[in-house]
């Protein structure tokens, strides 16, 4: 018996040895391929700037320039017959000529039909949207670039249309970046499966869902 | 030392040859076998193999001038060699008179996960496993149990408007619980709010992530792997440095930026201008506006950590009937007038 | 100098008696030689891969390590209790349980510290716990600081009385009573700080309540005494050490009592969470019924209730007088406390996590390997220090006399510590 012992323990010494060559390999998740370049630093959208200017072909004309030679409709409607890439869907606010000036197509106007350049577009936007526009003003509205401090005269607030498009302002939807992956984390559901069944307000929701996602869908974001 | 007495078990020479031979090839081969147990120690790389330069390394705390810069030329050292950059290692310091504070607007947040990803670009963080510091929930309308958000949502578009989306992270708490239970003070908070770690000094014990409230901490279960030309070559001590294995990470506000005025990457990747940065100690800071005048509320108040990161929603506390909107701060002015 | 030179002799001679034996006794240590080895090259994986080798995540981020270090601290915490009926009562028949019992707990806290430093993420910076210490603040450094003076105490007490029987001096009562009382509060403070570990965490609702402390001290003083009960059995059977029926009388009490509370104790655990209903009893849900179709858990919870039960029943019957039905009372108890502390304990305070996700908790070979290594050292340790206390205690490895095993004579050896033993030779 005691015989076999020093056998038991070479075995093991061999099995040990074969064994490290062989290497351990871990199930770990791989990367999910996002990169610098999915994610779009900066202002989201080139406003126009004052005065502001189209670009026709190999031409860059201001406004007026073509607008002085063409007439436009009384009442316009999109789609238009030159820029044919403006959607309107800016809610009850369907009236051209609400912001842009009729006479001076470089200028906007504001409701009393005082003049207003294009780089003053926020003060156009607070007529309507003045809780926002307060908002805006104290910094807790939109995007703050550059720097929190307001003492270091670097912070970069953006405009109104450099985040919002004038004419369709709500946010298009965006497909989001790739979740979560973590070690080890197991089958997880991309649906919320479950909610609390006996909780009243899961209750209601279910019961009026379709006239919750009719009403959700109409309202500004 | 073995004395004639000692001959336990058997006296004759013969037996006592025999038992010698016996125990000498039982203990060689006891010994074989315990040094090939130890055979898969032959992977470790060399610069896995701790050293004595590591060894005797300070506490960041208690670290001089001198032994910060012999740290950081062995860090920007190890980090050129491996990822064959031209790394700039600093150790930044915090500013006097501020504060930080996050706020994050939840009438805004789409849930399209950018300020994950920014930040794991920015902060080196490892991509296999991909560790992101930021969790975002999908919650269902009608609570504010984040045990009932979703995790892994993946719609083809967000937002779904039968949820909001709410983003964690850590949030620099005022009374943290995983600064008590660190065993060794490799986390601590420091002037400005923000609780840091000497990834130099954690043992790894885990118990800070135990402790987190808000799971805001994230473990090197393994080595971590960032791809070259991913790689944050602007690096400082406590934050966005590459970490070795076995140590604790986590949100720093990305401090090697927002201690030298800069926005926080998360912040400057949200493509709708949800979440908002600063100095609460500034009056006029945007932040410092939120807090004043915003419906903000914090995650798990009740477990008392107060944290520095607060959510809010775009309505305004009701104004007495017939007053002006007036910005309280300057009140007294408009009423002067 | 001299006293010095004597004592290297008999830890020599110590080393050479752990290695004679029977074939059995061979067997043992071979069979728990080769466990062990195969645990150091699991470590020795984990080393090089890093945690990523253990079932971990950042979502569970503590596991079986943890479970057994938690498990083995109530063990430690035990062993030394029945030091109680023996000094404060002054049951004298029990004496020599307390030397087993102290022996026990080194084994035990040897295990302990070796499941602590396997689960640390760097072992190679342990030397940090001595440059910056967060005591009094973090529990942590409470543990290290009571579980070192636990083995340094009982190091002491039972090394000291077994060189004092090995020299054929009746011990100083100066150089042991003192320590022995010590060690009676110290054995409740090692589980009560451990248990202040998990308890004082907040963000934990499944950990932070009261009764944490109390069910880890009544389930380890089921448990010790129960393992006691067993190793004393195996030693009265296949040795000629002859164990007082009172012994086992008594620790059968110990442990039946300590059983009684510890299921009393859940049931007040088991009220709390599900009469309340709220959220804070989400993780007691997921460990009872499963959550969302995560249910990895509820198996062993409702084995280890069952196994606790039956044992229960079967100690409180007169049945159990008879030893086969006793020891297997004991060993379900053992089995059944070791799944309430890990499983039952550890894993569902991090399920769902404190954001709510699931995440399921599957150790690895290579964890599981890692721990029955250290069992398999521990049991080791412990084979060992009984093998040599037994022959100091019965008079047959003394200073001045040869070692004689003669391990196949059932003669009974009657431990007498109420005599004077004859002086010391020079």
């Amino acid at each position: 018996m005691r015989n076999l012992i020093p056998l038991v323990f070479l075995v093991l010494a061999v099995a040990f040895a074969a064994d490290a060559r062989r290497g351990v390999t871990l199930p770990l998740p791989g990367p999910s391929g996002v990169t610098m370049d999915d994610l779009h630093l900066g202002p989201p959208r080139q406003a126009l700037r004052d005065p502001p200017t189209f670009q026709s072909g190999p031409y860059r004309l201001n406004c007026s320039e073509c607008h002085a030679l063409f007439p436009s409709l009384a009442e316009p409607r999109v789609p238009l017959l030159q820029h044919r890439n403006v959607v309107l869907n800016h809610g009850q606010n369907d009236r051209c000529y609400n912001c842009h000036s009729r006479e001076n197509r470089d200028r906007l106007v504001l409701r009393g039909g005082q003049s207003c350049g294009f780089d003053d577009v926020p003060r156009l936007c607070a007529q309507c949207h003045g809780t926002v526009y307060r908002d805006w003003q104290n910094g807790t509205h939109g995007r703050t670039l550059g720097s929190w401090d307001r003492a270091s005269g670097r912070q970069q607030h953006l405009g109104c249309s450099e985040c919002h498009d004038p004419h369709a302002p709500a946010f298009p939807h965006l497909a989001p970046l790739p979740g979560p992956n973590t070690l080890r984390m197991g089958e997880q559901e991309s649906e919320q499966a479950h909610g609390n069944e006996r909780n009243p307000l899961e209750k209601w929701k279910a019961r009026h869902a379709d006239a919750a996602e009719e009403s959700t869908r109409g309202r500004e974001h | 030392m073995e004395t004639a007495q000692d001959a336990a078990v058997s006296p004759s020479p013969e037996n006592s040859r025999r038992s010698f031979l016996r125990s000498a090839v039982t203990i060689a081969s006891g010994m074989s076998a315990f040094v090939a147990a130890l055979s898969p120690l032959h992977e470790l790389d060399a610069d896995d193999v701790p050293t004595l330069e590591g060894f005797l390394q300070k506490h960041y705390k208690e670290m001089g001038p001198g032994e910060m810069q012999t740290a950081l030329a062995r860090i920007k050292r190890e980090v050129d060699k491996r990822y064959s950059v031209d790394s700039v290692v600093r150790d930044v310091r915090p500013k006097e008179g501020v504060e930080f504070v996050y706020a994050l607007n939840l009438s805004r947040c789409i849930g399209c996960r950018r300020c994950v990803h920014a930040c794991v670009a920015e902060n080196n963080q490892s991509r296999s496993p991909e560790i992101q510091y930021i969790r975002v929930l999908e919650m269902p309308r009608g609570t504010i149990d984040i045990e009932r958000g979703n995790h892994h949502y993946d719609r083809p578009t967000v937002p779904d408007l039968l949820h909001y989306y709410m983003p964690v992270q850590c949030h620099q708490c005022a009374n943290p619980p995983c600064v008590k239970v660190c065993p060794v003070e490799a986390t601590w908070q420091e002037s400005d709010g923000i609780t840091v770690i000497d990834y130099d000094w954690c043992i790894g014990c885990r118990y800070c992530e135990a402790a987190c409230p808000y799971w805001a901490r994230r473990f090197n279960f393994v080595e971590p792997e960032i791809p070259k030309e991913q790689l944050n070559p602007e690096i400082s001590y406590l934050s966005n440095r590459p970490r070795p294995k076995g140590v604790m990470e986590k949100c720093t506000f990305c401090l090697h930026r927002t201690r030298e005025g800069k926005m926080p990457a998360c912040l400057e990747a949200c493509p709708v201008g949800a979440r908002k940065f600063g100095n609460v100690l500034d009056p006029e800071s945007e932040v410092a506006h939120i807090l004043r005048e915003k419906r903000v509320f914090v995650l798990k108040e009740d477990v008392g950590t107060l944290p520095r990161f607060f959510y809010y929603f775009d309505e305004r506390y009701p104004r007495p009937e017939g007053e002006p909107a007036l910005d309280p701060l300057h009140a007294d002015e408009a009423k002067a007038r | 100098m001299i006293a010095a030179r004597e004592y290297a002799r008999f830890l020599w001679r110590c080393f050479r008696v752990s290695f004679a034996g029977d074939w059995r006794y061979h067997l043992w240590m071979t069979a728990l030689t080769v466990v062990a080895l195969l645990g150091l090259n699991a470590y020795a994986k984990q080393l090089v891969h890093g945690l990523g080798t253990a079932g971990l995540s950042d979502q569970v981020s503590w596991g079986l390590y943890i479970a057994n270090f938690t498990f083995l601290v109530g063990m430690a915490a035990a062993a030394v209790m029945l030091v109680i009926p023996v000094y404060i009562y002054r049951n004298q028949e029990l004496h020599d349980l307390v030397i087993f019992g102290e022996l026990l707990a080194v084994a035990a806290i040897l295990m302990c510290l070796a499941f602590v430093t396997v689960d640390l993420g760097r072992p190679d910076r342990f030397s940090h716990l001595f440059r910056r210490f967060n005591f009094p603040i973090s529990m942590l450094t409470w543990d290290v600081v009571v579980l070192n003076g636990y083995l340094l105490l009982n190091l002491h007490i039972c090394g000291y009385l077994v060189y004092c029987a090995y020299r054929r001096r009746r011990p100083s009562k100066l150089f042991y009573i003192p320590f022995v009382f010590v060690a009676i509060v110290w054995a409740v403070s090692i589980h009560t700080v451990t248990a202040f570990l998990y308890v004082g965490l907040g963000g934990r609702p499944f950990w932070n309540s009261a009764i944490i402390a109390p069910r880890f001290l009544a389930s380890a003083f089921a448990a010790g005494p129960a393992f006691l009960l067993v190793t004393l059995w195996v030693l009265d059977s296949y040795t000629d050490y002859v164990v007082p029926a009172k012994a086992f009388a008594t620790l059968k009490n110990i442990v039946t009592v300590a059983l009684l509370i510890n299921m009393f104790l859940l049931v007040c655990e088991v009220f709390t969470e599900f009469y309340t209903d709220s959220a804070h009893g989400v993780s007691a849900r997921y460990l009872f019924f499963g959550l969302h179709g995560y249910h990895a858990l509820v198996p062993w919870i409702w084995s280890a209730i069952g196994l606790n039960t039956s044992a229960l029943l079967i100690l409180l019957l007169p049945l159990s007088r008879r030893p086969a039905l006793r020891n297997l009372a004991c060993l379900m108890l053992i089995v059944g406390i070791w799944i309430e502390k890990g499983m039952g304990l550890i894993v569902p305070a991090f399920i769902p996590s404190p954001l709510g996700e699931i995440v399921e908790y599957l150790p690895t070979w290579n964890e599981t390997l890692v721990c029955l290594g250290i069992w398999a050292f521990g049991l080791l340790v412990f084979t060992v220090l009984v093998r040599v206390t037994i022959p100091v205690l019965a008079g047959r490895l003394t200073i001045d006399r040869l070692y004689s095993p003669d391990y196949t004579r059932r003669v009974p050896v009657v431990l007498d510590h109420a005599q004077p033993t004859p002086e010391v030779l020079p």
